[in-house]
């Protein structure tokens, strides 16, 4: 027990006393310091702070023992504080006891009956350091446990997804955030609140109560409510004990407006492409039947009509192929291969394959080829590139009448290619060119009438140029012609 | 043909289905004018008042095919035309005109409603039952 560290301090205005007990204490290899009165104490005790037991006299000058130890005990609890007097009352000893002090002891004592006390003192110290140390790790520990608990509120609440936790009596135990703006009703009443005074909404009341009361043990609902309105996805499970008990349902509500917008554009299309292929085909059929019961009568017309029904059922594949290709430029999977292109040499093999059929629409086709200092280069995919021009060139031709001209044009600055397609053909109304590169849109009057296309050639164009960063412009007034102009970035000169 | 053989008018600016078409009804003996804008149809329809017109609803305009029935139903001397509205509307831009009752046929100003593409059977069994009922409606 006794130990080199073990300070101990004895306060008494009596020299004799001091020095008799640090005698006794020194002797049994206890360090000891002595004060006189409760000043100095008070002093030794702030410089040293490292006392395990003191053993203080009531009566002294300057500052008594009960003031002492009132002090002292303020600032230590673990200090073993024992009163020692020759004036022993069973008043003062509880006035002593209620300041702090741990014990009593009446003087004269023996050196023995001292020892006791010390060692009873430094028993009581360590076991209540002990104690304050656990309390101090159970203190820190709930405040984990509460820090834990309002770390996962505050993730609940900050999901964007609406959660809900019904207990087993059908109360609303937990609501985030999200959940409060999608339900509102949630919010006038106060939590735990019943499920039919907290959602106005039966549908999802049902599938929270049955999931609750599920007889075929508890099942899982993925189902698609509105809610104020809007569509929401609910996903609902059983919370589970480990026993298998189900204690409550939890719910995920999901906003899913975005998403059906999207399904319904996508249905949208998929009936656009539908119509598109039944109208090709109904023409196709529609042409056969009558020339079945005309072939004979009058061969010239079925000619005629024949190469209707060709045209038809060949723009009828064509669109199908453009179709496959938007799908694979906008899912990525079209690869493209770049390499350096001469602009005026790729401008002047496209229009050269484009002219027979200009030609046979008794239209002139010219191209005006440029930068004739240094050749124009482009990083870009040789294909796409003659698709582009070959569509934009296909495009013009279809949309000016016999007569015409459509020229093409090569030019560049210091960043962009500009390949430009000019037509003097019937020109788009204004509302017409900002629809003009949108899929399945054609141009609706009398004068295109007879013009096939699948309305798709123009979207490929955008699609293509934007995939090599470049952009597409349409400049156009109506019965004058229209001008398409693509810019391509210039590949990086070599020096 | 005599003049007494009813004149049914097509507008349409899909040419192959005016010719299509054209073929079905002349095959069930009618006499048949193809258009491709409503206005050449109306002017038409001064010189010679047809029994029937089949239109097209999206034309030039989304709506010209309506504008073209309205025309026809608010004149006095033409408003006894029948007229019968085909279209791709619904499939094109995902807009549900299909009526479902006579008041939402009235309220198109037409007398039947034909979804596009319209195979020439389909056609042939429309005309041929709303120009019976005509009849029968002139009989009494």
């Amino acid at each position: 027990m006794s130990d080199d560290s073990v300070h101990i301090m004895v306060v008494d205005d009596e020299p004799g006393m001091r020095e008799g007990c640090r005698r006794i204490l020194v002797a049994e290899g206890y360090n000891v310091a002595t004060a006189e009165d409760g000043v100095v104490a008070m002093e030794l005790f702030e410089k040293h702070r490292d006392f395990a037991t003191m053993l203080v006299d009531l009566k002294m000058p300057r500052m008594g023992g009960i003031e002492l130890i009132e002090r002292i005990r303020k600032q230590d609890q673990d200090v073993a504080l024992f009163v020692i007097t020759a004036y022993a009352t069973i008043e003062t000893a509880i006035e002593a006891t209620k300041r702090g002090a741990n014990g009593y002891l009446a003087k004269p004592f023996t050196p023995d009956e001292l020892l006791l006390h010390v060692r009873n003192g430094l028993e009581w110290r360590a076991l209540s350091a002990e104690t304050r140390r656990l309390r101090e790790e159970r203190e820190k520990r709930l405040l984990e446990v509460a820090f834990e608990r309002s770390k996962i509120n505050t993730i609940v609440n900050c999901m964007t997804d609406g959660v809900i936790v019904v207990n087993r009596d059908g109360q609303i135990v937990l609501r985030n955030a999200a959940a409060a703006r999608i339900l509102p009703s949630s919010t006038e009443v106060s939590l735990p609140a019943p499920l039919g005074a907290a959602v106005a909404c039966a549908e999802l009341r049902d599938i929270l109560t049955k999931i609750l009361r599920g007889p075929s043990g508890p099942l899982v609902a993925s189902r698609e409510v509105e809610l104020e309105k809007c569509p929401y996805m609910v996903n609902a499970s059983p919370v589970v004990e480990p026993g298998g008990e189900i204690l409550g349902v939890v719910a995920v509500l999901r906003d899913i407006a975005a998403l059906k917008k999207l399904e319904t554009a996508k249905s949208l299309f998929v009936s656009m492409v539908a119509h598109e292929v039944k109208s090709h085909l109904a023409a196709v059929e529609g042409y056969l039947n009558v020339i079945r019961s005309d072939l004979e009568k009058e061969p010239q017309r079925s000619r005629e009509m024949m190469d209707r029904a060709i045209l038809r059922a060949s723009t009828l594949r064509q669109m199908v192929s453009e179709l496959l290709e938007l799908r694979a430029i906008e899912t990525g999977n079209f690869m493209l291969t770049r390499s350096p292109l001469d602009v005026n040499e790729i401008v002047a093999e496209t229009a050269e394959t484009c002219k027979a059929k200009a030609k046979e629409k008794s239209i002139e086709l010219s191209v005006r080829l440029g930068g004739r200092e240094k050749p124009i280069k482009v990083l870009a995919d040789r294909t796409a590139v003659r698709t582009v021009l070959s569509n934009l060139i296909d495009n013009a031709t279809k949309y000016t009448p016999a007569g015409g001209h459509v020229t093409v044009r090569v030019e560049s600055d210091h960043v962009y290619a500009r390949l430009s397609v000019k037509d003097d053909g019937i020109g788009l109304a204004p509302e017409d060119a900002a629809k003009v590169f949108d899929e399945f849109f054609r141009v609706r009057n009398e004068q295109t009438a007879h013009v096939v296309g699948t309305g798709l050639g123009l979207s490929i164009v955008k699609q293509l140029v934007e995939m090599h960063h470049g952009k597409v412009s349409v400049v156009s007034a109506l019965g004058k012609g229209s001008e398409f102009t693509v810019s391509l970035p210039l590949a990086e000169q070599s020096p | 043909m005599s003049p007494e053989t009813p004149l049914i008018i097509l507008v349409d600016d899909d040419p192959d289905f005016l010719e299509i078409g054209a073929h079905a009804l002349k095959a069930d003996g009618y006499r048949v004018a193809c258009f491709v804008t409503p206005s050449e149809a109306l002017e038409q329809m001064q010189r010679e008042k047809p029994r029937m017109v089949i239109t097209d609803l999206m034309m030039k305009d989304l709506d010209a095919g309506f504008s073209f029935s309205r025309a026809i139903k608010d004149d006095p001397h033409l408003k006894d035309i029948l007229v019968v509205i085909v279209t791709a509307i619904g499939s094109q831009r995902g807009f549900d005109f299909r009526p479902r009752t006579q008041a939402d046929l009235e309220a198109m100003r037409a007398d039947a409603y034909l979804e596009k593409p319209v195979m020439p059977d389909v056609l042939q069994a429309k005309v041929r039952e709303l120009l019976g009922k005509r009849q029968g409606e002139q009989k009494r």
